[in-house]
């Protein structure tokens, strides 16, 4: 099936969101959808998938023009989506959510589907059981059960949308070869939206760039990273660089640390931190990472050990005590950990200053919500509610909101979703703090920022931390596969 | 948002256009109000005095009954009595005002002495006996008493596993009474009829704790009714105002159970389910509000306190009995001719009504108030032979020695 | 900056108000009609019910309204409180109810004149609901029970705790009902024609005012608010997140209880079972249906009370079954509800999908 956009507009209120795009995609493809946050890709996904409509233009499948207007009527005519975040129900088994809205299920054919399930399943080699709960699913799987569903549904146009965000490297192969396969053995048309250029490069046969709502570039695969740069953003960026600093007092310390959740287990830790240091956690989701940052900033009790901030004992303490001892924190889901969807950003720093008193003063607010958007170089205006901005712009506020000269800055994911450019930015940021003496500890999935940005890194495996010997001489492939378990020489726990 | 104002303000309109004054009275016509605390159909008390109000109308040529039913701080929080009576008075030109419950009580006492020109009657209530109550202000009770005497003796007649369940509404002098009716009816019918030993009788009071049921408030009498039948009990008498023990028998029945019941207030309530019904002691409001509305019409109704008396001669004529019992299915043919010749005893030491004049009388009979008689916590009520004044039944102040449950609220 | 045109917006609004008063009416028409009654009586007699007939006031008739308004709107007030934090206080109808136990309490056994007397009564009152409300927060942030199955729980056991007293320890003969206060426990009408208490009033006017201006104006306010909106983030943020939701509760229970004593000071005269009557989840329902648009709350809150007031009309002049005003409320509300729901969507369709729209960044692509 071959699909065809053409003449695509959509306007935002005065936001030209897809301005006269034309594209048009063969079947058995893989088109990478590239450009930098807000450059309308995916609006123009939404679209294609029946989640707006378009002001004008015309979508046609095989050369007949259809009408899309409900996603419903997308996967009528053989478009589905799969969103960012799967839309998919808590306390249903994956086999009841699979039959959930298929065709004709007023009493559903538990067998054909359990076979039709496993059969898919397995031709896709996804490791997902038909029996096992929504909930007890990682995003990865969420993400396997979705395309599934999708592929019953007779889609034979698959649209992802930043697929490989949140889930693991070899969950990332998975999908991928998944695809491959898709696209060579079925004929399946796969669009693949992302800003990771990386992924784009493994994956697709094309690349089609939007920026600024207009098609600026096609290319046919390969090219070289530079070059898909210098067409998203025009022109090419260097990483945000790193400069020696001196070291200074210890920041943090954390002795015999254990801390136990339902999935893994800590034992043992020992951490020290001094001023001007970035240490970076690496590892597979759930290895144990995030259990320690929050330990650190006092969101999760220890079972045992010692949590100490610039010399002062918080074990135990509330997570506010922390804050008052200039803990940074940044939670990876920005917008249900950090950020305060509904409220406006002017509300959002008045919220956090210290000055204000009983009585708001909103002038004071709305000047400072407009200096630090100034600042931090955020869209967005002071009363725009904070969920309207995009992923990059709300990293901006995070940062903006914490205290200026932070003891510990404790990040978890800070570029998550950003584009290239957002990113580089928000390590300048990360990096100004840390030579004004803050101590840093991230996590990160993408190991490319483990390995440029951290003066030490600790690997996290199932719960046992060991620390990568020469953290500036090591590689992106080494991390990776000491992620996945391989030991490494036994010399040094953190 | 400008939505809802619209709304509202549409709906506002609407009314506007839709209202208009206009408003007809008939000029021969009586209007009598009547004030219900329960829903006007729930085949117990309150249905009771509704029917009786619609019996008025067919006796009495041009008498019209306006009615308010469930006046109750749950069912109507924003109406309060007084607001009722203004109500019916002023837009409805009510001279007289039937007050149903003894709930009504206190604020009958004070709406009746804002409208002095207007009749009230507080049913169930004492303040015309007090001497608290303005002169336009009369109460009315039916001598249940004896009702519940049979009830207790149709009860007694039936039971197999001489254990008998009392479903109580919540605890004041009235339920204490009614429930020690039920009690003597059924000890002396077991004795008497069965001929059993009365200390043998097992007789328990399980108190809801209002008059129906209020799911998370009261005890649900569903759930109570079932308990009782776990625990040994075969009959059931309902002393609140809703159905629940009479269907939970019936439920019971149909699985093979051996069980009755026995309901209360309402005439049909055997109804609900008829093959475990041995019969229901009703009220039967009628002639005494027939009586009531055509004094009141005629200009000769003069404020009284009665607690009235069946009318012996046929329990279950309507047109007379204030009082009324009807046997039901499940009471066989012998058992139906026991409790005949028990009725026939209490018909004859019946003294008629009671009222505020006689209530101190000597020899004053309410049947099977006689000594020897104790309290529950063993204080003698009357002695061997002594008939038990009225007054004191009225207002007996704990159960009877015998019987199980709570005299009071602990 | 990423809305759409306001004409667009107003005429979506306009109309789905429209569509929706239009099918309220309708199926509340043709309920009335179902139950062989006639639309224009039901209305005429709400409107007479209420005090609005033949185009003049009927001021005691109009009082009715009002003073069902009062503690309505006092819980209203409080509600809005609690909704802008986040929580469900279900538990409003029990806090209500302590309310007017405490304050039968005081009226009881406290002889003062009614100067003092009153405001003892109605300050025990707020003591006793903000108690109870203190603890359905307790409950919630100690022991990990919602406030919902916390609220239910004590709702019962308030009203459990009334019966008893009633019946038990408070009661007189007839069991039904403690006895009347004296007159100087009282709160009395401002005339025999405007049968309002004018302390009542003020204290709903100055609640309402100041809780507005509070979660407007005031740091709290907006601690508050991030806390309803996202109970995580606002901890995060530095907002101390169980101090204030047990500081909401408490507040409202504080007005419910006021609310629950302006019920036994004024409206009943005595303390008597389930005072509370459904106010709070009235209350509920209102602070449900106009959100944080605080502004509404009077006027919605004033159009339930003239509802409910004027459906005891319907009863007597009609005949009409007492559930008949509850079933056109629910209608109404499920009406206002769904085209809410409607509205929302059709907007969305419209609307910009903020992250997309906002973050198209001109500046920042040219910078580098």
């Amino acid at each position: 099936m071959s699909v065809e956009v053409r003449n695509i507009h959509k306007r935002f209120g005065p936001v030209h969101a897809n301005n006269a795009i034309s594209l048009h995609f063969e079947d058995g493809r893989i088109y990478g959808i590239l450009g930098e946050n807000g450059a309308g890709k995916s609006t123009l996904m939404k679209i294609l998938s029946g989640f707006y409509l378009a002001d004008s233009g015309q979508i046609l499948v095989d050369g007949r023009a259809v009408s899309v207007a409900s996603p419903e009527g997308a996967i009528r005519a053989g478009i589905g989506m799969l969103q960012q975040d799967p839309l998919d129900v808590g306390p249903f088994t994956v086999l009841e959510n699979f039959i959930y809205g298929q065709p004709g299920a007023v009493r559903p054919d538990w067998d054909g589907a359990r076979a039709q399930f496993v059969d898919l399943a397995g031709r896709l080699g996804f490791t997902i059981s038909p029996n096992t709960l929504i909930e007890d699913l990682s995003i990865a799987q969420r993400q396997q059960l979705e395309i599934i569903r999708l592929l019953a549904f007779g889609v034979r146009l698959l649209i992802l949308d930043e697929p490989t965000t949140g889930i693991s490297a070899e969950q990332k192969t998975i999908l991928f070869e998944a695809l491959k396969r898709l696209a060579r053995e079925d004929g399946l048309t796969v669009l693949f939206v992302s800003h990771k250029l990386e992924d784009v490069l493994e994956l697709c046969d094309e690349v089609a760039v939007l920026r600024l709502g207009r098609l600026v570039g096609q290319a046919h695969l390969p090219v070289t990273t530079n070059a898909l740069v210098a067409m998203m953003f025009g022109q090419e960026l260097a990483p945000a660089s790193r400069s020696d600093v001196v070291l200074g007092d210890s920041m943090l310390e954390v002795r015999e640390l254990s801390l136990t959740s339902e999935r893994v287990t800590i034992q043992g830790c020992n951490l020290s931190v001094r001023a001007g240091e970035v240490i970076g956690l690496a590892g597979l989701d759930g290895s144990g990472q995030e259990l320690l940052t929050r330990a650190i900033v006092g969101l999760r009790r220890p079972a045992a050990g010692q949590v100490c901030v610039g010399g002062q004992d918080l074990t135990g303490k509330h997570y506010r005590e922390y804050l008052a001892a200039r803990v940074c924190f940044g939670a990876a889901g920005r917008l249900e950990e950090g950020l305060v969807s509904g409220l406006t950003l002017t509300e959002h720093f008045a919220l956090v200053d210290p000055e204000q008193g009983a009585w708001i003063d909103w002038e004071r607010a709305r000047r400072i919500a407009s200096e630090q958007i100034a600042h931090y170089n955020i869209y967005g205006r002071p009363e725009s509610p904070i969920e309207t901005l995009s992923g990059g712009n709300q990293q901006r506020v995070l940062m903006a909101l914490m205290a200026a000269a932070p003891r510990l800055l404790v990040l978890e994911h800070p570029t998550r979703g950003l584009d290239v450019e957002s990113s580089r930015w928000i390590w300048e940021q990360i990096l100004a703090r840390r030579a004004e003496g803050t101590a840093v500890v991230f996590t990160s999935a993408d190991l490319d920022e483990i390995v440029t940005y951290s003066d030490r890194i600790l690997v996290f495996y199932a719960g046992q931390i060991s620390e990568v010997p020469d953290a500036r001489r090591t590689t992106v492939d080494e991390l990776g596969h000491l992620i996945g378990g391989q030991r490494l020489t036994k010399e040094s726990v953190a | 948002m400008t939505r809802r104002s619209l709304v509202i303000l549409v709906l506002l309109v609407a009314m506007l256009v839709t209202a208009s004054g206009s408003f007809a009275q008939g000029g021969e016509e009586f209007v009598f109000g009547m004030i219900l605390v329960g829903p006007h159909n729930d085949h117990g008390w309150s249905e009771a005095h509704y029917t009786a109000g619609q019996y008025v109308e067919e006796m009495i040529p041009g008498a019209r009954m306006v009615y308010l039913e469930s006046l109750n701080a749950a069912d109507r929080p924003e109406t309060t009595l007084e607001q009722v009576v203004e109500d019916m008075v002023s837009l409805e030109g009510a001279k007289l005002i039937l007050t149903t419950s003894d709930e009504f009580e206190e604020d009958t006492l004070a709406v009746a002495a804002k409208y002095p020109d207007v009749t009230f009657i507080n049913v169930s209530g004492d303040d015309a006996l007090t001497g608290d109550a303005p002169s336009n202000l009369g109460n009315v009770m039916g001598a249940m008493e004896w009702g519940k005497e049979i009830a207790g003796c149709a009860a007694a007649l039936a039971t197999e596993t001489g254990s008998i369940g009392y479903l109580g509404p919540l605890i004041n002098a009235e339920t204490r009474r009614l429930a020690s009716s039920v009690y003597l009816g059924a000890r002396y019918c077991y004795e008497n009829y069965r001929g059993m030993d009365p200390a043998d009788l097992t007789f328990t009071v399980t108190w809801i704790g209002f008059w129906f049921n209020i799911p998370g408030v009261t005890l649900d009498p569903t759930e109570q009714s079932n308990l009782f039948f776990d625990q040994g009990a075969d009959v059931v008498i309902s002393g609140i105002d809703t159905t629940e023990a009479v269907v939970v028998a019936g439920e019971r029945a149909a699985r093979g159970q051996a069980v009755w019941a026995i309901p209360y207030d309402y005439a049909g309530a055997c109804a609900e389910a008829p093959e475990v019904c041995l019969g229901v002691p009703y009220f039967n409001w009628g002639p005494s509000y027939v009586q009531i509305v055509q004094s009141v019409m005629d200009g000769t109704w003069e404020q009284g306190w009665a607690w009235t008396a069946p009318y012996w001669e046929d329990l279950t004529d309507n047109s007379k009995t204030p009082v009324g019992w009807v046997n039901g299915e499940a009471l066989s043919p012998e058992q139906a001719a026991q409790l005949d010749e028990f009725i026939a005893m209490l018909a004859e030491s019946g003294t008629g009504d009671i009222t505020a004049d006689n209530i101190d009388d000597e020899g004053l009979s309410l049947g099977l108030w006689v000594g020897p008689l104790n309290l529950q916590d063993g204080t003698p009520l009357a002695a061997e032979g002594e008939i038990v004044p009225p007054r004191s039944v009225w207002y007996l102040e704990q159960l009877l020695e015998g019987m199980t449950g709570d005299s009071s609220a602990q | 900056m990423t809305r759409e045109s306001i004409p667009a917006r107003r005429l979506i609004g306009i109309g789905v108000a429209v569509g929706s008063i239009a099918v309220a009416l309708l199926l509340t028409a043709l309920l009335i009609v179902a139950v062989n009654a006639s639309p224009r009586d039901v209305f005429d007699k709400i409107w007479e019910g209420v005090g609005l007939a033949g185009g003049r006031l009927d001021m005691p008739r109009f009082s009715g309204v009002i003073n069902f308004w009062i503690p309505l709107m006092l819980v209203c007030t409080g509600l809005l409180v609690t909704f802008t934090a986040g929580l469900w206080n279900i538990g409003v109808e029990g806090q209500m109810v302590m309310g007017a136990i405490f304050a039968t309490w005081v009226a009881q056994e406290v002889s003062l004149p009614s100067v003092l007397l009153v405001p003892l009564e109605m300050a025990a009152a707020a003591l006793g609901g903000a108690l109870w409300g203190l603890l359905a927060g307790v409950l919630k942030t100690r022991g990990g029970v919602h406030e919902i199955f916390g609220g239910v729980a004590l709702n019962n056991l308030a009203n459990i705790f009334g019966i008893y007293l009633i019946s038990g320890p408070w009661g007189n003969q007839g069991g039904q009902a403690t006895p009347p206060f004296r007159e100087e426990a009282l709160l009395l009408p401002a005339s025999s024609e405007f049968r309002v208490s004018l302390v009542a009033l003020v204290m709903v006017g100055v609640a309402f005012v100041v809780v507005v201006m509070a979660l407007r104006g005031t740091h709290w306010g907006l601690e508050l608010k991030a806390l309803g909106k996202s109970a995580r983030s606002a901890l995060l943020l530095g907002v101390p997140t169980q101090r204030n939701a047990l500081l909401a509760m408490a507040i409202c229970g504080l007005l419910a209880g006021i609310a629950g004593s302006i019920r036994v000071l004024f409206t009943y005269g005595n303390l008597r079972p389930l005072v509370s009557g459904g106010i709070g989840f009235l209350g509920v329902l209102v602070v449900l249906l106009t959100g944080t648009r605080a502004l509404w709350a009077p006027i919605v809150a004033f159009f339930f009370a003239a509802i409910m007031v004027g459906s005891t009309r319907l009863n007597i002049a009609l005949q009409l079954d007492q559930s008949l005003a509850g079933v056109v409320q629910g209608i109404l509300v499920l009406v206002f509800i769904l085209a809410n729901g409607i509205s929302a969507r059709l907007r969305a369709r419209r609307q910009a999908p903020a992250a997309e729209a906002a973050s198209i960044p001109p500046k920042e692509a040219a910078h580098g």
